[in-house]
């Protein structure tokens, strides 16, 4: 009874301040409006003398127009929509209000633990307002009519002709092609070298889109050696050999083991000290005295010195000497006959010469077919030379290429049966070295770890501590 | 003398090569992917012939690429992927770092790939081609297959590998073109030819492995990926000459027989069938399953004279190919445990043997070693304890030798616990007048159909080859003959040229021996004629002699080597029998 009470009094003060102030006549408007907050009730509004302001310029308008009882209002009206989800004038009065019949002893539930209380933070994250949110944040702008039976026409028609909208399109799933490993066991082959469609489009378009392979160069088919790529193992690598072959294959290795042999001692021939070099007593007390004793000779030397200097310039004055006396008219007609009749007889004597080579045209002729036999013997060694070079490793890069040590067992190693059988040398270190020796690749050092920084050794503090 | 001065190293072999570091940086790749790119592409580094110049004046050894080679791999697709992968190394790398769990699956998922089809295809423009190229792809993968997992490479290389080498086998097992085999110390060698080329490859021994330090795997691997592709399409496409499924598979009556009880036992179901392929002892299925293979029948024309004769001589090696590769058809082996099963059961049934083995020693064994219809059993072992009457035991060697041989070799001499002959190699071909082992002869003889000698008689076989010897330098006076009679010709030839006025006086009777007198004359001709010979004719002449002359001496000295050692064995047994009585 006293809360309906109150609610009436509150209308009534309502309608008493309505027509008092501005606000309430905004208030007014809004048929059977109520205010929630109790300080909109004007008891809180300052009733003062309003200043005069000249109202034909709009800056005026701004600055002296009072708009804060209407943002008031409409922050009312919002808090009432978020807080009970419209405004209180509209809501029934049983929504409002509840017949209070004392207070009715309930039965406490058992509390069923920590599970029923939600978490604090869920409780933030709740929304408060109950303002429902917005469905269709469109739902103003409606199309025309005339809009929609277009758009329903043209969907019709597209249907007709077997052409979905895109939303009833069956969705395609993008399934991700992983592509093809080169790597992986279960990978398919097909027949690559079969004849296929042959190549329609514009070789122009396909040149320029990057889509023809580029034509690979005549020189990279040729292979770098005319070894072959397996080598098989000399008669004598057999698993059980005939006694000769294997004793060939022995000598083989053997040979290539002196021969490095030699290399060795000659290396440690050359770079031995020489005992007769050492320095002895003698030889080091001739070191220390150099200089010292030999001043006696030394005035010797001196003299010497100035002689010598004397002779050169001598032989420097010694020059092309001067133009001897005019030749007379006569030196000079005998100088020129004589020169005349030299040439002539060396013209007639070439003439001679080559007459005489008339009589001996067989002998030039043998000795042109000897020069060209021995060209012919030139190139041919020349060819075969360079035939061998073709089946030799070259040299590819920093190290040359180093030939395996040949695979072989000593008589006593070799078994007697293929169950006892010792395999000898790695079958991957051969293919490694083959294709060095067929110039595929270039023989190379492994890499060295190479150390940034220096190690730097400290004792642990427990280990200092034991001692 | 006008024009503009030239200026060193900007024309000629200085600009046709390339350094490898200024190739490296052309491409934009870090060595290792530019050493993986050449290796792919079968792009070599080249040696100039001016090094110097190439080099521009420093003579400090460097590798040179062409630069037509480096231009032409600046076209490469391949090239773009390498450094795809390039960046998604770092990114992984960096969420790692940041512990993107996310990111690093995405990253995973999203890692770039790239196919070599294409360059299988640029390299070898034809299937003969690459067919040519084969030997190298398959002594690499049969040593990549028999790799441990164990982390030096890739797990999905070794499955590759070994996938590939076994349909590799079954089809040489199929087509039955396996000719030579090799046992070496090394691994065994085998040569095949396959539609007409020779095609030779090694593979190791099983267990044989020491991982040398000095080989560098990561090439390995690179050639090893693109021989992998490159082997792939060449059995594709050999299976599809025979008619064979690819991927191959057991036809209806291998795969109902080799329906083992304990099946997991062997292997995981995802491998399981590879075994079975790799086992051998099926056949194959084929797309249009024929009830008897067509032998293809020689084509014949009719042909005269020479043609003929080769003709004769084609239809006769054809023939013989037919028997040989039907060398062990209708023997039923089996295979003791401690015989290379694998190696055994490919050249066995690539030449029409049915195999079997131990239930427990491999799947797909076929019979028991209880069978009463083997005819041959393997062993090597010096002794067996329960042996059947109906079957031979011999040593695995006897397979091979006969293999070589071409014919099923008698199987005294490999006998258990016997001593072996020595293995001959098939890949020598003796020319005239080298040593030829006399184990060999003895094989030639049985070849050619004659009656084998008996072991005990070795005086005889002594003899033997005695004769032998002698034929052979009969064969060379023959030659000789011949020699001189062409040159007695030319002579004759020659004088009858200029004839000079010789008065001829009349002599008195000597009473001689014709046939001597016949003889000095000829002799007295032929040194006549060396006189006569020019220069370098008697140079050349010089030479062949003296060549001739070495290799007979060489010959006999191995022969009287052996000889001597054959008497020292034959002492050293006679001692030993004496010893025993």
């Amino acid at each position: 009874v006293t809360i309906i009470h109150q609610a009436s009094h509150i209308i009534l003060l309502y309608v008493n301040m309505a027509a008092a102030r501005r606000h309430r006549r905004v208030a007014a408007s809004q048929p059977g409006f109520i205010p929630l907050k109790s300080d909109l009730d004007g008891k809180s509004l300052s009733i003062g003398r309003r200043k005069r302001v000249n109202k034909n310029k709009k800056k005026n308008w701004n600055k002296y127009s009072d708009i804060n009882d209407v943002e008031e209002f409409l922050d009312d009206v919002r808090l009432q929509e978020r807080a009970t989800g419209g405004l209180i004038a509209d809501k029934t009065d049983e929504s409002l209000f509840f017949v209070d019949t004392g207070t009715k002893e309930s039965v406490l539930e058992p509390e069923t633990g920590k599970k029923s209380k939600p978490l604090r933070i869920d409780l933030i994250l709740q929304p408060t307002s109950n303002v429902a949110p917005p469905k269709d944040i469109l739902a103003h702008q409606r199309p025309n009519a005339k809009k929609e039976r277009r758009i329903a026409q043209k969907i019709q028609k597209l249907t007709d002709m077997g052409v979905l909208p895109r939303r009833k399109r069956p969705q395609k799933v993008p399934v991700k092609e992983k592509p093809i490993i080169s790597k992986d066991p279960d990978r398919n082959f097909y027949d690559i070298w079969s004849a296929g469609s042959p190549e329609t489009a514009d070789p122009y378009y396909l040149e320029q889109t990057k889509k023809k392979l580029v034509k690979r160069p005549e020189k990279m088919n040729e292979k770098p050696s005319l070894l072959p790529a397996v080598e098989v193992i000399a008669p004598g690598g057999s698993y059980n050999p005939d006694f000769l072959s294997h004793q060939a294959l022995l000598l083989e290795a053997h040979e290539v083991e002196v021969t490095k042999l030699k290399a060795e001692t000659k290396l440690a021939r050359k770079l031995a000290v020489n005992k007769k070099e050492f320095a002895t007593q003698e030889t080091t007390f001739k070191e220390q005295i150099e200089g010292l004793v030999e001043e006696g000779e030394e005035p010797e030397n001196e003299t010497e010195g100035p002689e010598a200097v004397a002779d050169a310039d001598e032989d420097e004055a010694v020059g092309p000497t001067a133009q001897q006396e005019k030749k007379t008219e006569k030196q000079r007609k005998r100088e020129k006959d004589e020169r005349i009749k030299e040439l002539q007889k060396k013209a007639a004597r070439q003439m001679i010469d080559s007459r005489q080579q008339l009589f001996k045209l067989r002998s030039i002729e043998t000795e042109l077919k000897k020069r060209e036999q021995k060209t012919k013997m030139r190139q041919i060694k020349r060819k075969t030379q360079q035939e061998a070079q073709k089946t030799l490793p070259r040299r590819l890069g920093k190290l040359k290429f180093q030939a395996p040590d040949l695979d072989v067992q000593l008589s006593d190693e070799l078994a007697g049966s293929l169950r006892t059988l010792k395999p000898e040398g790695s079958v991957l270190k051969d293919r490694f070295k083959s294709l060095q020796k067929r110039n595929l690749i270039e023989p190379r050092e492994r890499a060295k770890f190479k150390r940034k920084h220096k190690l730097k050794y400290v004792e642990k503090r427990d280990f200092k501590e034991i001692k | 003398m006008g024009g503009l001065q030239k200026k060193k190293y900007e024309s000629g072999s200085a600009t046709n090569y390339i350094s490898r570091n200024k190739a490296r940086k052309k491409l934009c790749l870090s060595l290792a992917d530019f050493r993986r790119l050449c290796i792919l592409k079968g792009v070599y580094p080249h040696e100039p012939k001016h090094k110097k110049k190439v080099n521009k004046g420093s003579t400090a050894q460097r590798t040179f690429y062409l630069l037509k080679d480096i231009r032409f791999l600046l076209h490469e697709p391949i090239v773009g992927k390498f450094r795809e992968y390039k960046i998604f190394v770092r990114k992984l790398r960096k969420a790692y770092g940041k512990a993107e769990w996310g990111g690093v699956e995405r990253l995973r998922d999203n890692k770039p790939a790239y196919k070599l089809d294409h360059i299988v295809k640029e390299r070898y423009p034809t299937f003969i081609d690459a067919l040519r190229d084969v030997d190298d792809a398959l002594s690499m993968c049969f040593l990549f297959s028999t790799f441990a997992r164990t982390g030096k490479c890739h797990v999905q290389t070794i499955q590759l590998c070994r996938r590939l080498s076994v349909e590799w086998m079954n089809y040489i097992v199929t087509s039955r073109s396996l000719k030579k085999v090799f046992l070496s110390i090394k691994g065994i060698y085998y040569q095949a030819e396959v539609l007409g080329q020779t095609i030779t490859w090694l593979v190791p021994y099983q267990f044989a492995h020491d991982h040398p330090t000095d080989v560098d795997y990561r090439v390995m691997a690179t050639f090893t990926e693109f021989y992998t592709t490159l082997l792939g399409f060449v059995n594709f496409r050999l299976y599809q000459t025979l008619n064979l499924l690819y991927p191959p598979k057991l036809d209806v009556k291998g795969e109902t027989e080799l329906k083992a009880e304990f099946e997991e036992d062997y292997a995981m179901d995802s491998e399981s069938y590879l075994e079975k392929l790799s086992a051998l002892s099926a056949s194959l299925a084929r797309v249009v399953s024929s009830a008897e293979e067509e032998e293809a029948e020689m084509d014949y024309f009719p042909v005269e004279g020479e043609d003929m004769e080769k003709m004769e001589a084609r239809v006769k090696a054809q023939h013989e190919q037919d028997k040989q590769k039907k060398l062990f058809e209708g023997l039923k082996f089996f295979l003791n445990r401690e015989v290379p099963r694998e190696s055994l059961a490919f050249i066995l049934r690539c030449f029409g043997a049915q195999v079997s083995w131990d239930k427990s020693l491999c799947i797909g064994s076929t019979y028991d070693a209880e069978d009463e219809t083997i005819t041959h059993h393997i062993v090597d072992r010096p002794n067996m304890d329960k042996q059947y009457m109906n079957r031979y035991y011999i040593q695995p060697q006897w397979v091979f030798d006969s293999v070589n041989a071409k014919m099923l070799l008698p199987v005294e001499d490999y006998f258990l616990g016997v001593t072996l002959p020595p293995h001959l190699s098939p890949f020598v071909e003796e020319k005239e007048g080298d040593y030829v082992p006399p184990e060999k002869l003895k094989l030639l003889a049985l070849q050619r159909g004659e009656r084998p000698v008996e072991e005990d008689e070795e005086d005889d076989e002594e003899e033997e080859e005695e004769e032998d010897d002698d034929e052979e330098e009969e064969e060379d006076d023959d030659e000789e003959a011949e020699e001189e009679a062409k040159l007695k010709e030319m002579e004759e030839k020659k004088s009858q040229g200029k004839a000079l006025p010789v008065k001829v006086t009349p002599g008195k009777v000597k009473s001689e021996n014709r046939h001597r007198l016949e003889q000095e004359e000829k002799a007295e001709e032929k040194r006549l004629a060396i006189m006569m010979m020019k220069k370098r004719d008697k140079y050349l002449y010089d030479k062949i002699m003296f060549g001739k002359k070495r290799h007979v001496r060489e010959t006999n000295k191995m022969v009287a080597k052996r000889k001597a050692l054959d008497e020292a064995s034959k002492a050293d047994r006679k001692k030993k029998k004496q010893k025993k009585q």
